[in-house]
C-alpha cells in the first residue's frame, strides 16, 4: 500500500459511516468468539450451585460424581484453597469466593465444579452432587438490608483498588458496602421556605444483561504461562487479579479476548476466570466453562433500587432544593456496586440547576445474585426517578413538562451537584432538539375514549468513570500498513472500527490500511476496561497519541534519510533506511484524564472528563378498558460530541433505547425465597422484533467535545437514560395513571384506572 | 443430556408394538421440540425414545374430504398444516392462529399430534380445535377410538391417552356456515406464551347467533368451554349489550389462574373485555 | 440398539459421515465439523442463534437430535454463496445497512431472511416481523435488520 503521511491522499477517515471492519467475518459466521475455541485435551467444567439463599455449608457429597465414568475431577473450595489459600476476588471488595467457602450467600452460587472431557458427562455428574446446608435468615430487600439482623458478610473486605473504600476495611455486621453522601447548600432551610415540597418514592426491578453469547472462559496451563481466553470486557483487570490470586507476576498470566457476543457491562472484572484458571492449574489440562442461558441469571445482574426524592419548589416551578436517598440492591457480592453507588450519586439530582442538594446513596448486600454495571452504571435508575418526579411536580403545579425543564435546566458553565462546572454538555441542545422533533408545542392527537394517546419527555446525564487509564501502541510496518495494539474489547459497539478511524485520521492514512490487534495482554498494553462509554474518549486519545508518536518518529526517520515524509510513500522511507522491506515504527500513547476526588461533602471541581447526555420522547396509545398499551413512537436524542462513525452511533443509540425498553416494559427477574423463577428467555422477556415501536427516530445533536479525540466522546449508554420515565409520563398524559415502579405493565395501568374510578381491583 | 437409545420404526403398527414392550420411561416423539426442552432441563431422562418420523406418510399430511371435513395426520408439522390449501381456504382461523404460534423454526418440526399430546394449557391450537368441534382418532395395539379434542385434556399437562396409545389423526368437521376467531393476549413482550387465549366459533343467521362455542385457555389448567356464555349467545341477536353480557358471563364462569403474566383478577378483567372483542372478530370473519 | 450411531448426510453440499450420540444436538454435531456459526444461546429454540437449514427448512439446531439428520441435506451460514466475494444478497445487505453489532445472532437472522425471501420475494413489514419474530438480537439492531431485509429483497429482485 503506497501511502504517504498526511491527509492529502486519503480524505478524512473520521466521521464517516464506513462498514465495521469485521463485517464480513460476522455475516459468514466466522468471527472469532471464545465460544468457538477447543484445545487438545480440553476438559469441560460444569458448576454445581447452591439451592438456598443463605446457609452454612455442613457438607458436600461429591463421591457419586467422582465415580461416574468419564469424570476427570470434582473440586470444592477445599481443593481451590490448596492452590490459593484465600480464594476471594472482586474489583471493589475481595468478597467473592471462587467456590463457596463455608457459606453460600445466594441461590445459584457456585459450590463445586466437575471436569470431564464430555460436557454431557460433566453435566450428569454435577446433578449427582449433594450439599447439606444449615439455613440462615436471609435478606432480599435493599431497604430492609439497612437494618436487617441477617448479615450477608460478617466482615467487609475492601480490595484496596479504590482509595476511597479503604476506611471500610474490617467493618463488621453491616450490609452497607458503601455509603456516599453529598451536601451542597442547606436543603432543610430551603424546604422550610419553599412554596411547595414534593416527595415521591420510586422502585426499579432487578434485571440482567443477557448477552446472547453467555459467559465463557478457557484456561490453558502452558509450561511458562497460564493462558486465559475469555469473553471479558476487561482483559487487563483479569490478568492483574488472576496474578494476585496466584501470587504470580503479571507476565505469567496471558489474557486473550476475541470478539464478544455482547457484553453490556456483564463481562467486566472477574466472572468465570478465577474458577477456570485455578481448575486448569489443578487439572493440568485446558478447561472450558460455558454457562448456559439459565446460569447467566446467577452470574451478574442490574441493581434493583429504591429511590426517594424530595424537592422544594417555588410556585412558578423553580426547583430550589432537592434531597435524594437511594438504596442499591447489590446482591450477595459487591462486584462494582460501590462504584455505581458513588458515581451515580454525583448526578442523582438530575440535569437541573439546584442550589441546595443533599444525596445519600447506599450500596447494600442482600441474598440475591450479585448486581454490577449494566449500560448506564445506575444512571437509568436515577433518571427514572428524577424525571418521573419532575413530571409529577409539573402536573401538580399545572406547568408544561417542557416548560418546567427549560426553567430548571443546567446550563453550560454552571456548577452541578458536585460543584463541577458543566463543559461541552449539550443538555439544552438535546432538550430543545427533542422538543422540536416531538413538535411539543403543537396540538397533539389524544385519540378516542377507548384508545387514549399521550406523550412524555425525559432527559438524563452521566459523568464518566474517572480517573482511568488507557495505553496503546501503533505499529507501522515497512509496507505502510498499520497495526493498532489496544486492549479495548469489541463487544459489538464497533470499537475496532472506531479506533481504526481515529488512527487513520491521526496518521492521515487510508482507514483500510489499519488493522486492530485484539486484546492479548502479552502484546496489547493496559486498558482499565471497556465500560461506561469510556473507550472512544480514553482509548481514542491513547491510540491518537500513539499514532501521533508514530507519525513523529516516521517524520524523523524520513528526515534522517533525507526524504520528505509528506511526499514520499511510507514504504520508500523504510526501504531507504533499511535497504529492503524491513523494520517497524512503533508509536506509544498513554492517556489518563485529570480528576479530583470528591471531598467529605461530595464536592469536587473535576468530577468527570466529559458528560454524556441522553433524552427520549415517547408517544403511547392506551386501551382504557384493559390498560393494555403500545409505545407507538420513540424519539432519542443524545450528545456524543462529534460522532466517529455516524451509522454505528445511530445503531448504538437505538440499541441502547430498545434494551431500556425491555427494562421498562417486560424484563423482570422474579424470585421466590431468593430463587429466580424465570431463568430462561421463555419467561424473562427481552424485546423481539415485534416489540420495536412503529416509529423510532435517533439523532446525535451537533456538538463537539473540545477535550475529546477529534471532538468525540462516548455513546454506548446515553440512549438508555430517558426511556423509562418518558413512557411512564406518556401513560400518565394519556390516562392519568402515574406508575412509580418498573416494569410498566398493562395490569398496573389497569389497576391505576380502576383506582382513579374509585373501584380498585382486588388482588 | 444423557445417552439414550433411539428407535425409528417404519410403521405406526411397529411403533405401537415398541411402545407396548417398553418400560414407563419410553416415549414417542414427532418434532421433539417440547421433548428436547424437557430433556435439556433434566426433568426427563429417558433410556429409550421412539421417533415417529419414519411411519407411513399419510400421517404427515392433511386431506380434505368431499363432505367438507378435514383429516389431519398427527405427524403433520404445523408449517405443513399452515401451507395446506384446504386449511387456508376452509379453516382460516387455524392459518391465522399458526402465525402467532411459537416461531417459523419450531413450526417447521413441531407436529399437530405432539402439540396436542403435550397438553400444555398455553398451547394455541387446542382451544381453536375445541371451538371447531374437532375429533381425535387414537391408535393402540388394542384398537383405535375417536374422542372429541375437548375430551383429550384431563388436567395440567395431563391427557386421557393411555400410556401405549397415540394420537393418529385429527378430524375437523365441515365449517360451512360458521365463523371463528382466536384471540391470543400477551401482556409482556409481543411474542410470549399467551396470558389468556379465547377461541370462538359461531353459526349465524343474519344477526341471530344460532350456535356458539366459546373456549378459554392459557389461564386455566386446560382449555375450557364456557357453557354460560354459549347458552347466553344461542338464539340471541347480536348487539353491543349482548357482547357485554357475554363478557360478564365469561368473567363470572371462568376461574382463571394468576401467574407472572398477570393476576387472576386482572386476567378476569381481560376476559370480560376481550370476550366481546373475540366475538366481534369472529362475526367479521 | 445403541446410544450412538454412524450417520451420513450432506453438509454444505459435501458428503459427511460421522459417529454421533442420540443425546447430542445438531449444534454439537456441527462444532465437531469445525463449524461454529450455529450457536447455542437460549437453548430453547427462541433466539435463533442456532438456526440451520435441514432439507430446505430452517430448524433450531439446539432442539434437533444430531442423529436425526441422517440422510439429510444440511446447510449452514458457512456455505459459500454465489454472489460477489462469496456473499449473497442478504449478507451484502446486512453489511451495507450495518444490521448487527456483536454478530452473535447474525447467522440466524441471515438464514431466516433467506427463507423469508424465498417464500416472499417482496415482503411486507408484517411478513418481515412475523418471520424474524423467532430471532432475538440483544444489541437490538432490529431497525437496521428490517432495512437489510428490504435491501436484500431489492438486490435479489434486480
Amino acid at each position: 500500500m503506497a501511502t504517504t503521511l498526511g491527509k492529502s491522499n486519503s480524505g478524512s477517515a473520521f466521521g464517516r459511516s464506513i462498514p465495521r471492519v469485521e463485517a464480513r467475518a460476522k455475516v459468514t459466521g466466522k468471527a472469532e468468539y471464545v465460544h468457538n475455541l477447543r484445545l487438545p485435551g480440553m476438559l469441560h467444567g460444569k458448576v454445581f450451585r447452591s439451592t438456598v439463599a443463605h446457609a452454612r455449608i455442613k457438607g458436600i457429597d461429591v463421591s457419586a460424581a467422582r465415580e461416574l465414568p468419564g469424570v476427570h475431577a470434582v473440586y470444592t473450595a477445599a481443593d481451590i484453597m490448596k492452590l490459593v489459600p484465600d480464594p476471594h476476588y472482586g474489583p471493589a471488595f475481595h468478597d467473592q469466593p471462587v467456590l463457596a467457602v463455608d457459606k453460600v450467600r445466594h441461590v445459584g452460587e457456585p459450590v463445586a465444579l466437575v471436569l470431564a472431557a464430555d460436557p454431557h458427562v460433566a453435566e450428569a455428574a454435577a446433578q449427582m452432587i449433594a450439599a447439606d446446608y444449615e439455613e440462615l435468615p436471609a435478606v432480599f430487600d435493599e431497604v430492609e438490608a439497612m437494618t436487617s439482623k441477617a448479615v450477608v458478610h460478617e466482615v467487609l473486605k475492601p480490595a484496596g483498588t479504590f482509595p476511597d473504600l479503604k476506611h471500610l476495611k474490617g467493618k463488621r455486621d453491616t450490609n452497607i458496602a458503601l455509603d456516599f453522601h453529598l451536601r451542597r447548600g442547606d436543603v432543610q432551610k430551603a424546604f422550610a421556605t419553599a412554596d411547595h415540597v414534593f416527595e415521591h418514592t420510586f422502585r426499579t426491578q432487578q434485571v440482567l444483561h443477557v448477552p446472547l453469547e453467555p459467559f465463557v472462559t478457557v484456561a490453558d496451563p502452558t509450561p511458562n504461562q497460564l493462558v486465559i481466553h475469555t469473553a471479558s470486557q476487561s482483559p487487563s483487570f483479569v490478568r492483574i487479579e488472576i496474578a494476585r490470586l496466584l501470587g504470580w507476576p503479571e507476565n505469567r498470566v496471558r489474557v486473550k479476548v476475541p470478539y464478544l457476543g455482547g457484553g453490556f457491562g456483564a463481562k467486566l472484572y472477574i466472572k468465570l476466570e478465577a474458577l477456570v484458571a485455578i481448575a486448569a492449574l489443578l487439572a493440568g489440562r485446558p478447561v472450558k466453562i460455558s454457562l448456559t442461558m439459565e446460569e447467566q441469571f446467577y452470574q451478574i445482574t442490574k441493581h434493583a433500587a429504591t429511590l426517594r426524592i424530595k424537592s422544594g419548589v417555588s410556585k412558578d416551578g423553580k426547583i430550589l432544593a432537592r434531597e435524594c436517598e437511594v438504596w442499591w440492591n447489590g446482591g450477595a457480592y459487591a462486584d462494582i456496586g460501590p462504584r455505581v453507588t458513588q458515581k451515580s450519586g454525583f448526578t442523582a439530582p438530575g440535569p437541573y440547576d439546584i442550589e441546595h442538594v443533599a444525596i445519600d446513596s447506599y450500596a447494600l448486600y442482600t441474598n440475591l445474585p450479585a448486581a454490577g454495571a449494566l449500560r448506564g452504571f445506575g444512571i437509568p435508575q436515577l433518571v427514572w426517578a428524577y424525571e418521573s418526579h419532575t413530571d409529577m411536580i409539573a402536573k401538580a403545579l399545572d406547568i408544561d413538562p417542557l416548560a418546567i425543564r427549560r426553567k430548571n435546566i443546567l446550563k453550560e458553565g454552571r456548577p452541578q451537584a458536585t460543584g463541577t462546572l458543566m463543559r461541552d454538555a449539550g443538555i439544552e441542545q438535546v432538550l430543545e432538539r427533542l422538543a422540536q422533533r416531538m413538535q411539543w408545542e403543537k396540538a397533539f392527537d389524544r385519540g378516542s375514549d377507548r384508545l387514549r394517546r399521550g406523550r412524555g419527555i425525559a432527559i438524563g446525564f452521566k459523568a464518566s468513570i474517572s480517573p482511568t487509564t488507557s495505553v496503546a501502541i501503533v505499529n507501522v510496518s515497512a509496507d505502510g500498513s498499520v497495526m493498532v495494539n489496544c486492549s479495548t474489547v469489541d463487544m459489538g459497539q464497533g470499537s475496532d472500527t472506531a479506533m481504526a478511524q481515529v488512527v487513520a485520521e491521526a496518521l492521515g492514512v487510508p482507514v483500510e490500511s489499519v488493522t486492530l490487534v485484539h486484546p492479548d495482554t502479552d502484546v496489547t498494553p493496559y486498558d482499565m476496561a471497556t465500560l461506561g462509554s469510556r473507550s472512544t474518549f480514553h482509548m481514542g486519545h491513547a491510540v491518537r497519541l500513539a499514532a501521533e508518536d508514530a507519525r513523529d518518529k516516521l517524520m524523523k526517520l524520513a528526515q534522517e534519510v533525507g526524504l520528505s515524509a509528506e511526499t514520499t510513500p511510507i514504504p520508500d522511507i523504510f526501504r531507504k533506511k533499511y535497504g529492503m522491506q524491513a523494520g517497524n515504527i512503533v508509536g506509544v500513547g498513554s492517556f489518563i484524564p485529570s480528576y479530583a476526588p470528591p471531598d467529605a461533602q461530595g464536592q469536587t471541581d473535576n468530577a468527570t472528563p466529559f458528560w454524556m447526555i441522553g433524552a427520549t420522547g415517547a408517544e403511547v396509545e392506551v386501551d382504557t378498558e384493559t390498560g393494555e398499551f403500545k409505545v407507538t413512537r420513540l424519539v432519542n436524542l443524545v450528545d456524543v460530541g462529534r460522532p466517529v462513525n455516524p451509522a454505528i452511533v445511530e445503531t448504538q443509540i437505538s440499541g441502547a433505547t430498545l434494551m431500556q425498553l425491555g427494562f421498562t416494559l417486560s424484563e423482570r427477574m422474579d424470585f421466590d425465597a431468593g430463587q429466580v423463577t424465570n431463568a430462561s428467555l421463555a419467561d424473562y422477556k427481552i424485546p423481539g422484533i415485534r416489540d420495536v415501536p412503529a416509529v423510532m427516530e435517533n439523532e446525535a445533536v451537533d456538538m463537539v467535545q473540545q477535550t475529546g479525540p477529534f471532538g468525540a466522546k462516548g455513546v454506548g449508554e446515553s440512549g438508555t437514560f430517558g426511556v423509562s420515565p418518558a413512557i411512564a409520563s406518556a401513560i400518565d398524559d394519556a390516562v392519568g395513571v402515574r406508575l412509580t415502579s418498573l416494569p410498566l405493565t398493562a395490569e398496573a395501568v389497569y389497576r391505576g384506572l380502576r383506582a382513579n374510578a374509585g373501584r380498585p381491583l382486588e388482588d | 443430556m444423557r445417552p439414550f437409545e433411539l428407535e425409528q420404526p417404519r410403521s405406526l403398527k411397529s411403533a405401537l408394538k415398541l411402545l407396548d414392550a417398553g418400560d414407563e420411561s419410553v416415549r414417542v416423539f414427532g418434532g421433539a421440540t417440547a421433548l428436547m426442552l424437557m430433556m435439556k432441563a433434566g426433568v426427563f431422562q429417558p433410556t429409550r425414545l421412539i421417533s415417529l418420523r419414519g411411519i407411513e406418510s399419510r400421517y404427515s399430511k392433511a386431506t380434505a374430504a368431499k363432505d367438507g371435513s378435514l383429516r389431519i395426520g398427527a405427524l403433520t408439522t404445523l408449517s405443513a398444516l399452515g401451507r395446506t390449501a384446504a386449511v387456508r381456504r376452509r379453516l382460516p382461523v387455524i392459518a391465522a392462529t399458526l402465525r402467532t404460534l411459537s416461531n417459523v423454526r419450531v413450526r417447521n418440526v413441531a407436529t399437530l399430534g405432539g402439540h396436542l399430546a403435550h397438553a400444555d394449557p398455553h398451547m394455541d391450537l387446542p382451544p381453536v380445535l375445541i371451538a371447531l368441534d374437532a375429533q381425535l382418532v387414537t391408535a393402540a395395539t388394542a384398537g383405535s377410538r375417536t374422542l372429541p379434542v375437548s375430551g383429550l385434556f384431563t388436567g395440567y399437562y395431563e391427557t386421557a391417552l393411555a400410556r401405549n396409545e397415540l394420537i393418529a389423526e385429527v378430524l375437523v368437521p365441515d365449517q360451512t356456515g360458521r365463523r371463528a376467531a382466536y384471540v391470543k393476549l400477551t401482556t409482556r413482550a409481543a411474542d410470549d406464551w399467551p396470558t389468556l387465549g379465547i377461541a370462538v366459533s359461531l353459526r349465524t343467521d343474519g344477526r341471530v347467533i344460532e350456535d356458539a362455542r366459546f373456549v378459554v385457555s392459557a389461564a386455566t389448567e386446560k382449555p375450557l368451554r364456557l357453557a354460560s356464555v354459549e347458552a347466553l349467545l344461542r338464539g340471541a341477536v347480536v348487539n353491543d349489550a349482548l357482547l357485554a353480557r357475554a363478557g360478564e358471563a365469561a368473567a363470572a364462569e371462568a376461574e382463571l389462574i394468576g401467574d407472572a403474566r398477570g393476576s387472576a383478577a386482572y386476567k378476569t378483567e381481560l376476559l370480560r373485555v376481550h370476550a366481546g372483542r373475540a366475538l366481534r372478530q369472529a362475526l367479521a370473519a | 440398539m445403541t446410544t450412538h450411531r454412524t450417520i451420513a448426510f450432506t453438509l454444505n453440499g459435501n458428503p459427511v459421515t460421522v459417529h454421533a450420540g442420540n443425546h447430542q444436538n445438531l449444534v454439537e454435531l456441527l462444532q465437531g465439523q469445525g463449524l461454529f456459526g450455529a450457536r447455542e444461546s437460549c437453548a430453547q429454540g427462541l433466539c435463533g442463534c442456532c438456526t440451520v437449514i435441514v432439507d430446505g427448512q430452517a430448524v433450531s439446531g439446539c432442539l434437533t437430535m444430531a442423529t436425526l439428520v441422517d440422510g439429510a441435506d444440511v446447510r449452514t451460514i458457512e456455505e459459500p454463496q454465489a454472489g460477489e466475494g462469496g456473499l449473497d444478497a442478504v449478507q451484502q445487505a446486512f453489511i451495507e445497512t450495518g444490521a448487527f453489532q456483536c454478530g452473535f445472532c447474525t447467522p440466524g437472522f441471515i438464514l431466516m431472511t433467506r427463507q423469508l425471501l424465498d417464500a416472499h420475494p417482496d415482503p411486507t413489514d408484517d411478513e418481515i416481523r412475523h418471520y424474524l419474530a423467532g430471532n432475538l438480537c440483544r444489541c437490538a439492531a432490529y431497525p437496521e435488520i428490517i432495512k437489510a431485509v428490504r435491501l436484500a429483497a431489492k438486490k435479489r429482485g434486480g
